[in-house]
């Protein structure tokens, strides 16, 4: 005992201190690795892991691209000023900043650049659109339309208006996670306010036919507001061609910074609505408040660094897809692809694993940053409101898995993500007894399971 | 006038900046986009095209610069661990 402990002394002394970015030679057995890596793994919440995990979550958030950084330095360090102070050179210089921000951002969707405001992010744009709009009309529009499938912000931004005593329609969306727009062109009414739908869902990845929307929303001269946090920079956005009145943006999804965002507000014809900052007007009455000029920067060279990446991004993002998905189902079967294959954003992939229980699975993949179903939207164990809205049944939701695949996402990080969860769910299956039970024939749900 | 020895080199620089970042997914991904970028126009026959896309790399090299030295300056303090496994 003695001597181990004087042995582990010594290695530690001799050992490489945190921090030095260096090659290490590990020879031989996996034993020898696994005492070598005690050094440089990470120790987190009880599990030990023997490096940075990969990162394939780029629906949560992206990391921010170099260029994206280096446009901000300059102005966080140098041009420091206010850009509301009208009376000097900072806050000229500030201003002009800003302005040359907007027009990047007011580019890449279509828009002119009177018409963007920036915000603290697009779930602040969400709110100040559905209660902004619906506060202004309150008189004669008491209607909202909206889906099952939104972003939390809008759907508790719509609860919050129920209370105050507006309607709300939720509609429902089919197994592929498209909207049916027999079923808008439906339930729109005389006094409907607003139609809010998100232009590419953040769980599911799925792209919503947003012209044929805005087409119907033109008809019956209905605002359409729709999230499109996920979209911009993603896949083309005109908000011309889709008819579009209100748009959240948000910067840290396409490698900008976070806490900054935007809401486009059409103005031919004019959309009104009510701020919810209230303060000296800046933003043209919509957002009061000192606007955050790094970020707001950060936003702008995103958002053209964007527009000049958009193809050759999709294109990449698209063959790392289809690597992902083929890879996993060369080797196993029995894996189902959440909402629509065809109408899709490709850097999201939502997969069930049949026969496997999910949180175990997310257990054994500690080494890839991935998402699950349950685990994004509520703290509970509850599966994702989203996939039960696809109508995916409760065991298949649990076991879902979101792969974010972005910019810098590489081959070789795609291939060992197929690695460990082909290694994962193969090691779980072979302890499932139900999957034993389907390989025998049996049919799962039509087992009459005795009480003891 | 743009030679083609100064495109290669300009190219060259690229890469050999690109490979001092100490983040592994930023340096892969610049040796790729620098080699595909030099790729997409390496038909180019007008050569006023040929001077505006290489003065626009070279704009960009001196932001690559300027960012690998900054990025430098915060290296991760655990390696990634495609890194590690690549031993």
């Amino acid at each position: 005992m003695a001597s181990k402990a004087i042995t582990s002394t010594i290695r530690r002394a001799l050992s490489k201190p945190h921090g030095v970015v260096s090659r290490r030679h590990h020879l031989s057995t996996a034993a020898a690795a696994a005492t070598d890596y005690e050094d440089e793994s990470i120790m987190m919440k009880g599990v030990r892991i023997s490096g940075r995990p990969l990162y394939l979550d780029m629906q949560a958030t992206t990391p921010i691209d170099p260029r994206v950084f280096d446009a901000m330095n300059d102005s966080g360090i140098n041009e420091y000023g206010n850009p509301h102070s009208r009376t000097h050179l900072y806050g000229w210089e500030a201003e002009n900043a800003v302005e040359v921000a907007r027009i990047q951002v007011a580019k890449l969707i279509g828009a002119s650049p009177k018409e963007i405001i920036f915000m603290s992010g697009a779930t602040e744009a969400n709110n100040t659109a559905v209660k902004g709009v619906m506060h202004f009309y309150k008189d004669t529009k008491k209607h909202v339309i909206t889906t099952q499938t939104e972003h939390k912000c809008v759907l508790d931004s719509c609860r919050h208006l129920q209370q105050e005593g507006f309607e709300v329609t939720y509609l429902p969306v089919k197994t592929d996670g498209l909207v049916d727009l027999e079923m808008l062109r439906e339930a729109i009414r005389p006094d409907t306010g607003l139609v809010s739908i998100m232009a590419v869902n953040n769980e599911i990845g799925v792209v919503q036919p947003m012209e044929e929307i805005g087409q119907i929303c033109k008809e019956h001269n209905v605002p359409f507001h729709t999230d499109a946090a996920q979209a911009i920079g993603k896949i083309p956005v005109d908000v011309k061609k889709w008819n579009i009145g209100l748009m959240s943006m948000s910067a840290h999804k396409i490698y900008g910074p976070k806490g900054v965002g935007a809401l486009f507000v059409r103005r031919r014809p004019r959309i009104r609505l009510e701020p919810l900052m209230n303060g000296g007007g800046q933003e043209r009455g919509l957002r009061s408040g000192t606007a955050a000029t790094q970020q707001i920067l950060g936003f702008g060279a995103a958002c053209d660094l964007a527009m000049k990446e958009m193809e050759y991004d999709e294109k990449w993002i698209k063959g790392l897809q289809e690597r992902l998905l083929n890879g996993i189902r060369e080797k196993l079967d029995g894996v189902v692809v959440n909402g629509s294959m065809e109408s899709r954003y490709s850097g999201n992939l939502n997969l069930s694993f049949a026969y496997v229980e999910g949180e175990s699975l997310l257990m054994g993949l500690k080494e890839v940053a991935v998402s699950s179903g349950s685990a994004c939207t509520s703290a509970s164990l509850e599966p994702s409101y989203v996939l039960r809205a696809l109508g995916v049944d409760e065991d298949m939701a649990h076991t879902s898995i979101r792969f974010g695949i972005g910019r810098f996402t590489t081959k070789e990080e795609i291939d060992k993500a197929v690695e460990l969860t082909v290694k994962q769910v193969v090691k779980l299956r072979e302890m499932s007894p139900l999957y034993e039970m389907v390989k025998e024939g049996i049919d799962i749900k039509n087992i009459q399971w005795s009480q003891h | 006038m743009v030679s083609r020895s100064e495109v290669l080199s300009l190219c060259r620089a690229m890469l050999r900046a690109g490979r001092q970042y100490p983040h592994y997914n930023l340096r892969e991904y610049t040796k790729r986009r620098t080699l595909d970028g030099f790729r997409m126009n390496k038909n180019l026959t007008d050569q006023s095209k040929v001077n505006e896309a290489y003065a626009e790399a070279k704009a960009q090299l001196v932001v690559l610069e300027r960012s690998v030295k900054f990025h430098s300056l915060y290296p991760p303090k655990t390696k990634n661990i495609m890194e590690v496994k690549l031993q």
